[in-house]
């Protein structure tokens, strides 16, 4: 099953228990405080996940480093392999 | 390294979202709930625009990103190959 598929079948399985609850096919009639709060609540979700990933990106923007090590560490092999291969008679 | 304004501007975005969710959660999930001659009711707009305006923000931000998508291609753009 790929990811795609996963994402449909959830959509679908919410998607379908909303309606179920929202629209009331059945007959069945919940108070009305749960059905004020059960007619915007895929948009709800959707907000939710939009201030997630406004967060999200947020802070990764804040928290953005470069890493000094890394880079220090990478230009040592980096020399030591031309000093390899300059011994070994490549010329650059 | 980020900057101090990159700071500014992350922690903004996380503020901003934080507020927003929290505003939003009780305005949707707790106000029902509430009487609704209760003071907190006169600092949340009507029920009728907590699906309207998430709808219109949201146009406005495909518009906004189809408007950036099509100015950086416009900039970009190969200059017309020489009909042959």
């Amino acid at each position: 099953m790929t990811k795609l598929m996963q994402w449909l079948f959830v959509l679908a399985l919410l998607g379908t228990a909303w309606a179920t609850l929202a629209l009331g096919p059945l007959g069945h009639h919940l108070p009305l405080p749960c059905q004020q709060v059960l007619h915007p609540f895929p948009a709800y979700l959707l907000v939710a996940a939009g201030c997630y990933s406004l967060a999200t990106v947020g802070y990764r923007l804040a928290t953005f480093n470069d890493c000094e090590a890394a880079a220090q560490e990478l230009q040592e092999q980096i020399k030591e392999a031309r000093m390899d291969l300059w011994r070994r008679g490549l010329k650059f | 390294m980020a900057t101090v304004m990159d700071q500014l501007v992350g922690f903004g975005l996380v503020a901003f979202s934080l507020i927003l969710f929290v505003y939003y959660t009780i305005w949707i999930i707790i106000l029902p709930f509430i009487d609704s001659d209760h003071g907190i009711h006169k600092l949340f707009l009507p029920r009728e625009y907590s699906v309207t305006i998430p709808v219109i923000a949201g146009l406005f931000l495909v518009l906004f990103v189809g408007v950036f998508v099509m100015t950086v291609m416009w900039k970009n753009r190969k200059p017309a190959k020489k009909s042959d």
